[in-house]
């Protein structure tokens, strides 16, 4: 594994206020999360590491280097920003023609690579349209497109998936996976978003209150839990019951019927009490650990 | 029926392994992209409009005066050089007022800015590259009037290699003087854009400085009605008296002109602006480099402040 992104005893403070507070972490290939609430560190972090701002203390490196001591660095960065960061007036080709050569490559090249990257996100029929008659998702794509136009070898995503509609949002999550996966393109994607990070991200970092948290596989922060979540179609009553025959106590959990484990006999218990209240059986598995139980301190 | 002759295949995603030429080429990219943006180039036809219209403006004074120059064959007195320079800086003006914004507020206001400080590229050079494309664009405008101009005066000479031997001199005046004039018309709007991501608001500062400080050194400068006394070379005596030379420093669309008269060595056709022969000539050049210097600095701390 290589180390792209490194910050060590990383502080950053705007007057009085701690944005970052000796922070120490390491991002390597594949997709990250940077996860955490509004105000907790996250966007000071990408801006550190883009350039935009200079550490108060130790330091964030992409790639072995500063970037905001070296520009060169910056030629292998993408940034996709929240933000509205398009021009309204030009075609999605011609902008991204020009993004690319102030990323520093040659303009034929530019224009092969404005195409390439253009299909890939899905846009070639609309490529020569002014960016303005653009929907939101559209535009999403072409600031997706913009930031991987000049073959970084790693992207900033801030907040990829702001704005759009469910259908939208798994538009741009798919394309989000096949970039880090398929296109070997590292990436970080900051959100606030639990279900965007859970189902793109290989690995997460929580940042809170200027420190991290949490740092590790997102595999280990959705484990199964020792709980068994039970869904019937109806008479959830009876079934609590029967199992409350057989010295199994059941609690109604949302849609659920959750039950602790205890030993392997409770799954017969379980069967028999089924069979007995004749209920149709929707699921029966084992409860994982979601990423909001890290905020609920139940990790 | 016919038969295939080729196969298309999806090579998928192709990493880049040519070269990356850095700093250079994002400074030759942000410059290249203002110059179109200025013309209109590469936007839709009504983007085109303005830009030519006003260039058209600014040829047609030289192209008239090449034609009277050649039409009247030496007969007539045709203005010169200078004179072109003042009567195309108020097209020049206009034309600045209003396409310089287009370089620097739609990228604020649209937030393309973000994208360029994440690049190999610093705020300076961003804004120097702008800076360049308009400049580049003025200077090409006011030099090509004076070639139609210079054309018009050389052929319609009765001896153009005479002409040419008598008034050599003209060519670095011009160059001087257009150099000057494109660099003051560029500074000036870019850096009052620096302050709006409104294009229509920057304009209108920039016409209304342009007025505004033009009437104020009118009424500061007009001649005394009453005062007959105070005539010297046909020159008046202003309202305000001796402070009135200074006064005549306000009009801020003058600035140019005052040092082109002074490189043609030429006097003002106004008599009430002639006033500001009377102070030292370093006072106007001077006034020239600390308001052009002044406003270049203003420039570039504003969007190092913007972008802090």
């Amino acid at each position: 594994m290589t180390t792209l992104l490194e910050a060590k005893s990383l502080t950053k403070r705007y007057g009085q206020t701690i944005a970052l507070e000796s922070v120490d972490f390491q991002v390597q290939d594949g997709i990250t999360g940077l996860l955490g609430p509004n105000g907790a560190g996250k966007s000071t972090a990408i801006k550190l590491f883009l350039g935009l701002l200079k550490p108060t203390s130790g330091s964030a490196e992409v790639l072995g280097e500063r970037p905001y001591e070296s520009l060169g660095v910056r030629a292998r960065l993408g940034y996709m920003p929240e933000h509205d960061c398009l021009p309204t007036a030009i075609t999605a080709s011609e902008f991204l023609t020009h993004m690319v050569q102030v990323s520093g490559i040659p303009p034929a090249q530019a224009r092969t690579r404005s195409a390439d990257i253009l299909r890939h996100v899905g846009l070639e029929e609309e490529r020569y349209r002014p960016i303005g008659q653009y929907s939101t998702g559209m535009k999403q794509r072409v600031k997706l497109a913009q930031s991987l136009a000049h073959d970084p070898v790693v992207v900033l995503l801030d907040e990829p998936t702001a704005g759009l509609d469910p259908g939208g949002r798994e538009e741009m999550l798919q394309l989000i996976r096949r970039t880090g996966h398929d296109f070997g393109i590292s990436i970080i994607l900051s959100s606030h978003l639990m279900g965007d990070v859970e189902s793109t991200c290989d690995r997460i970092i929580v940042l809170e209150g200027g420190h991290v948290t949490e740092d590790g596989a997102v595999a280990q922060f959705t484990r199964e839990t020792e709980t068994l979540l039970i869904d019937v179609d109806a008479n959830p009553e009876e079934l609590i019951a029967a199992l409350a025959n057989r010295g199994v106590t059941a609690v109604v959990d949302g849609v659920s019927l959750a039950v602790q484990l205890v030993d392997e006999e409770q799954y017969d218990a379980i069967r028999d009490s089924l069979v007995e209240t004749n209920s149709r059986l929707r699921r029966l598995s084992p409860r994982r650990h979601q990423l909001t139980d890290i905020f609920r301190g139940e990790h | 029926m016919a038969r295939p002759t080729g196969e298309l295949f999806d090579l998928g995603y192709q990493h880049y392994d040519g070269p990356r030429e850095g700093r250079m080429r994002a400074r030759k990219a942000v410059f290249a992209d203002g110059f179109r943006t200025t013309l209109g180039l590469g936007r839709g036809s009504g983007a085109k409009v303005l830009p030519f219209l006003l260039f058209g403006a600014a040829m047609a004074p030289a192209v008239i005066l090449a034609l009277i120059a050649s039409l009247s064959d030496g007969q007539l007195e045709v203005p010169g050089h200078s004179l072109y320079y003042q009567i195309v800086s108020t097209v020049l003006l206009i034309f600045a007022a209003i396409i310089a914004p287009e370089l620097l507020c739609p990228d604020r206001r649209n937030g393309v800015i973000s994208l360029y400080l994440v690049r190999p590229l610093t705020i300076t050079d961003y804004v120097a590259a702008r800076w360049l494309a308009f400049f580049a664009i003025t200077l090409l405008l006011v030099y090509s009037g004076q070639i139609v101009l210079l054309a018009g005066l050389i052929l319609s000479a009765a001896d153009p290699f005479e002409y040419i031997q008598d008034n050599w001199l003209d060519i670095p005046r011009i160059l001087a003087a257009g150099f000057l004039l494109a660099a003051f018309i560029t500074t000036l709007p870019l850096a009052i854009s620096a302050f709006t991501d409104r294009r229509a608001i920057a304009a209108a500062l920039v016409i209304g400085l342009f007025v505004i400080s033009a009437a104020a050194s009118g009424i500061l400068t007009e001649c005394d009605g009453h005062q007959t006394d105070g005539r010297i070379d046909g020159q008046c005596e202003p309202i305000t008296g001796d402070a009135g030379k200074w006064f005549a420093l306000v009009d801020v669309s003058r600035v140019p002109t005052n040092v082109n008269q002074m490189i043609f060595d030429v006097q003002d056709e106004d008599e009430d602006r002639r006033i500001i022969e009377d102070l030292p000539k370093i006072v106007p050049i001077g006034w020239y480099v600390i308001l052009t210097g002044g406003l270049a600095s203003i420039l570039l701390w504003r969007y190092r402040r913007i972008t802090a």
